[in-house]
């Protein structure tokens, strides 16, 4: 850690407050707009074990695949396309890559390719692209997002032709790749897995019981009653189970809680990784709404979904970069009343969040 | 000389061997008359006339150029740049851009190299042949664009027409003329196996002055 720690690079943070019971919304929207979600935690004040309907959910989350070594041509595969791309959405994204130093993929739901490549892979692969937002001085990687849903790019035509040749035999782009489709699951994806080495994952579910967790008072929707930034501070340091305990003038660690704050007897948190898609993610919010009609003890629950660090894109498709660390994610505070605040967060490679 | 010795008949066998025939004596004397007065006597007439006529001599300061009329015929017989632009000498026309039409352009160049790197056997150093090719002509050769910072000049292949200082002229299978430029890309000739790679950069001459330009080595080279 030789680098100043007195500048740190630009981050944004997008706060929003409003009610599910508002028709214009934008929760779905903004969930749905961050594809490639790696970790979804939750943490549940004043709560020992999870209710039977939002365990259901937990275990109900989307499997995915992990195909080892596949060349990305296979992704241009006419039964491919036909079967999963065109039906529904499919979620892709490679995997053991590094954003900054190796070749990156991503395939969207809405059948966009993009392709995050160095330089000397962006020469040979002979497909128009970009040069990416966040190069320095030097162009040192570039951008191609291709959409296969055009119809430039169905099977057999020209642009899908250069494509597949590009991948085939000038680039043979090969990695580790995570797939998962939505309504179809893996039965679609069947034809592309039997010709690799494939594993089925399901998202790993842990969640442990905290006891005597000092917490901020969070009575309702209201800004004011505590800083967004050490809110998320604070959320972080529970999730990574992380002592708060500290003075702010402590040698070792200065997190702590925000005040107001209050102590809970036991809290549970509860984490899931894996590919997990937007859906779920969704249908988890919707059975947390449920689960906050009930009277409760404390009123709130909060919920913080992390995108994968070496995605090549965010937020909306927008192309994502790491600096120092990557992350994009948002952080949701649900009340009672139906009301909520989203925080969306991005680091300083990335655009700005919906 | 004697002139009995002048006088004297030819002898018989010179006759039979030169094939001619002696003249009788009176013959040769009113021959030689003749000859010496026709000779003589304008001659002498000249020589009086000019004698007595004044000649005005011109000093000039240099003398004419002697090659200055086989020059200018010289000159007439070529082109300067300018007509053979507009004349488009060196545009190939476009009923003659057929790729088949230099296939034995590419059968020729393939013989040549052949014949320049000895042999070309799977045995021969690749360096030997490197060494080889750089100096090489590659009119003929079939090249493709195998890197470039343009992505649409990537996986062009064509048999290679015309080289100019900063660009290349291919003929494509589909018989289109492209013109690429050598900057910022890299190229690839294969000949009997052995696939070189051309950074354009450093090529850009002309294929003659590049046969006596030295290449140095550098570690890395990035387009």
């Amino acid at each position: 850690m030789s680098v100043d720690l007195d500048q740190t690079p630009r981050s944004l943070l997008v706060c929003d407050r409003s009610s599910f019971l508002n028709e214009k919304n934008r929760i779905s929207s903004q969930v749905e707009q961050l594809h490639f979600n790696y970790k979804v935690s939750l943490l549940l004040p004043e709560c020992s074990s999870a209710p039977s309907h939002l365990d259901a959910v937990f275990n109900s989350f989307n499997s995915f695949y992990l195909i080892r070594n596949m060349p990305i041509y296979e992704l241009l595969d006419k039964h491919f396309l036909k079967t999963a791309v065109y039906q529904g959405s499919v979620y892709g994204v490679s995997y053991r890559t590094r954003i900054d130093e190796d070749n990156c993929v991503a395939l969207m739901p809405n059948g966009h390719l993009s392709l995050s490549l160095d330089k000397d892979s962006f020469e040979l692969l002979g497909v128009e692209g970009k040069p990416s937002r966040f190069n320095h001085r030097t162009t040192c990687r570039y951008v191609v997002c291709v959409d296969l849903t055009d119809s430039s790019m169905a099977p057999g035509g020209r642009g899908y032709q250069r494509l597949l040749t590009g991948l085939r035999s000038r680039l043979q782009l090969k990695t580790d790749f995570l797939l998962s489709h939505h309504p179809g699951g893996g039965a679609s994806l069947q034809d592309l897995l039997s010709r690799y080495d494939w594993s089925e994952h399901r998202p790993d579910v842990s969640s442990h019981t905290l006891t005597d967790l000092s917490c901020p008072a969070l009575q309702s929707c209201d800004l004011q009653s505590c800083d967004p930034h050490s809110l998320l501070e604070w959320i972080g340091a529970v999730d990574a189970h992380i002592s708060c305990e500290n003075s702010s003038s402590s040698f070792l660690s200065s997190l702590v809680c925000p005040e107001p704050k209050t102590t809970v007897s036991r809290a549970l948190s509860v984490s899931v990784c894996g590919l997990l898609l937007p859906q779920d993610v969704h249908r988890l919010i919707q059975q947390i709404r449920y689960y906050l009609e009930q009277p409760r003890l404390e009123s709130w629950v909060s919920l913080t979904v992390h995108g994968f660090v070496d995605s090549p894109v965010s937020w909306r498709g927008n192309e994502h970069g790491v600096l120092r660390g990557g992350e994009n994610f948002y952080s949701l505070l649900i009340f009672h009343d139906q009301t909520y605040q989203l925080h969306l967060a991005t680091g300083a490679h990335d655009t700005c969040p919906p | 000389m004697d002139e009995a010795l002048v006088q004297v008949a030819i002898p018989r066998d010179l006759v039979d061997f030169l094939r001619v025939e002696p003249q009788t004596n009176s013959k040769a004397q009113a021959f030689t008359k003749a000859f010496l007065r026709n000779s003589t006597q304008q001659q002498s007439q000249l020589k009086v006339q000019s004698m007595l006529s004044h000649k005005a001599v011109i000093l000039g300061y240099s003398r004419p150029k002697k090659d200055k009329s086989r020059r200018n015929s010289k000159k007439a017989k070529g082109l300067n740049a300018r007509q053979k632009r507009a004349m488009k000498i060196f545009q190939i026309k476009p009923e003659h851009q057929r790729y088949e039409l230099f296939l034995p352009l590419h059968e020729l160049w393939r013989q040549y190299i052949t014949d320049l790197c000895s042999g070309l056997k799977s045995t021969s150093s690749p360096q030997f042949i490197q060494q080889k090719l750089l100096k090489a002509d590659f009119h003929g050769a079939i090249i493709t664009v195998v890197r470039s910072k343009c992505p649409s000049y990537v996986g062009i292949t064509g048999i290679l027409v015309q080289e100019f200082k900063h660009v290349f002229k291919i003929i494509t299978k589909e018989d289109k003329l492209k013109v690429i430029p050598k900057r910022n890309s890299v190229f690839a000739v294969e000949i009997n196996g052995f696939v070189s790679h051309i950074y354009g950069s450093k090529f850009e001459q002309r294929a003659s002055e590049r046969s006596a330009k030295k290449f140095k080595v550098r570690g890395t080279i990035d387009l």
